[in-house]
């Protein structure tokens, strides 16, 4: 494709993948009028997946993973680099809520405390392996390699916003990726985060600035660490 | 309807309201740079849904689920373990709390009737603590000894003190020294009476005396 060539991903014309969801390109933040059934059935849903998980019921495990396990498992992936890893990271994070269940005392929602822990999980399984790498003597990087994906997926667009993410800072790629990639809302994201709702625009802000920045590089330099 | 400008740019990508990027819309149509800018912006969020693949993995949540019920196992085990302490959380803290004083105090009280009534209290027998009854055979012995070793330096005093020959200047010498450094170890042994060493040290100038005597008492013979 010509138009690869200019290392300009957004100029390049992208496939026609099947969307699961609207893409973000507007602000979705900015609500007028009363308040929304939709938002009113989520917050039911939540506490009741709460009520259910800490009662230890398995359906209600089974029903987070139903509404959730697939993008926990994306998020998870983008932040690990693979799936085996993603998939390891989601199950440790069912693990913890199970766990952990009975000290969450409904501060934020149910569904932001257990992103909390699949993001720290992620963080946590990162260094690990970082520090396995390092003992390993493995001079490869801290950079996720990226695997394959979906068959539907452009890869090479897929490829150079992956590489452009690797430069970010951890902050500004967990806020891209949750707002941008998983559709969540700067509010949710600062629950998980544990920062505010202007720092998540702030640092959203930051993070497109710098992406844009790495990906109009000439494409030599394209994927070289800030 | 609101205007927006090539300055207010970057506040609407930061955060701006519907509004605000509708006025930024209609900007860029007569704006090439915002155009552009704007374009890209929104291609970053459309290259973002690449990273989006949220295909079913039919065998992820059995995997999941035989985690969880094993750890439900577990939990239920070390919840039976710690069953007997479990009529605990049912009484009040207040009674907890004076079932335990009571038990500290009838402690104390036993300590210190213990402590009042032990037979060999350490103020009482003083002599005893500072002192092995080994110890005090050791020095019963030593002092017979020391007492022994007088009677014979009594006998050798005549010659000593008018020596006819060199040789018993020389012994007298020889005593001399031998009885300053028993003096020495002496104090040093009074300061602290369980030290070996010393001893050992001490008995071995009170032999040598002990032959130089003897060697004196032969000379005499002679």
């Amino acid at each position: 494709m010509g138009t690869m060539g200019l290392a300009l991903p957004w100029k390049a014309r992208i496939a026609s993948v099947p969307r699961q969801r609207e893409t973000r390109v507007e602000p979705s933040e900015h609500y007028a009028g009363g308040p929304n059934p939709a938002v009113v059935d989520a917050i039911t849903e939540d506490a009741t997946l709460a009520t259910g998980c800490r009662a230890g019921n398995l359906h209600a495990y089974e029903r987070l993973f139903y509404l959730h396990g697939a993008r926990m498992k994306n998020l998870a992936r983008n932040l690990l680099g693979n799936p085996v890893d993603a998939e390891d990271a989601v199950q440790e994070t069912f693990l913890k809520v199970q766990r952990s269940i009975a000290s969450f005392r409904g501060q934020s929602s149910f569904i932001t405390w257990t992103y909390r822990i699949l993001i720290n999980t992620c963080h946590d399984a990162r260094r690990s392996r970082l520090r396995k790498k390092e003992v390993a003597n493995d001079d490869s990087g801290e950079t996720p390699r990226p695997e394959p994906r979906a068959p539907g997926a452009h890869p090479s667009l897929r490829m150079a916003l992956e590489r452009a993410l690797a430069s970010l800072t951890k902050h500004q790629r967990d806020v891209f990726l949750l707002y941008e990639v998983e559709g969540f809302r700067h509010a949710e994201i600062a629950g998980m985060l544990e920062i505010t709702e202007t720092a998540s625009k702030n640092t959203l802000f930051q993070a497109k600035k710098n992406l844009r920045l790495v990906l109009e590089r000439p494409r030599g330099n394209a994927a070289e660490p800030r | 309807m609101m205007n927006a400008t090539c300055k207010d740019r970057e506040h609407i990508f930061e955060d701006g309201t519907p509004g605000e990027w509708a006025a930024l819309e209609a900007h860029s149509n007569n704006c090439r740079a915002c155009a552009e800018e704007l374009k890209a912006w929104k291609s970053l969020s459309v290259a973002a849904q690449e990273m989006r693949d949220y295909t079913d993995s039919p065998s992820f949540w059995p995997r999941i689920e035989r985690a969880l019920a094993t750890e439900a196992q577990r939990n239920t085990q070390r919840t039976v373990r710690r069953g007997w302490l479990s009529f605990l959380p049912s009484i009040p803290l207040s009674w907890q709390t004076a079932v335990a004083g009571a038990f500290v105090l009838v402690l104390t009280i036993s300590a210190g009737w213990i402590y009042v009534h032990w037979p060999n209290r350490p103020e009482q027998h003083d002599k005893s603590l500072l002192k092995s009854a080994a110890l005090e055979n050791v020095e019963h012995a030593e002092a017979a000894y020391v007492q022994a070793i007088d009677k014979l330096a009594e006998e050798t005093k005549p010659q000593l003190e008018n020596p006819a020959m060199p040789l018993l200047a020389n012994y007298q010498e020889k005593l001399a020294v031998l009885d300053s450094a028993i003096a020495d170890l002496r104090a040093q042994a009074g300061l602290n009476p369980s030290n070996a060493q010393l001893r050992h040290q001490l008995l071995a100038m009170y032999q040598e005396k002990q032959h130089t005597l003897e060697e004196v008492l032969e000379a005499r013979k002679q």
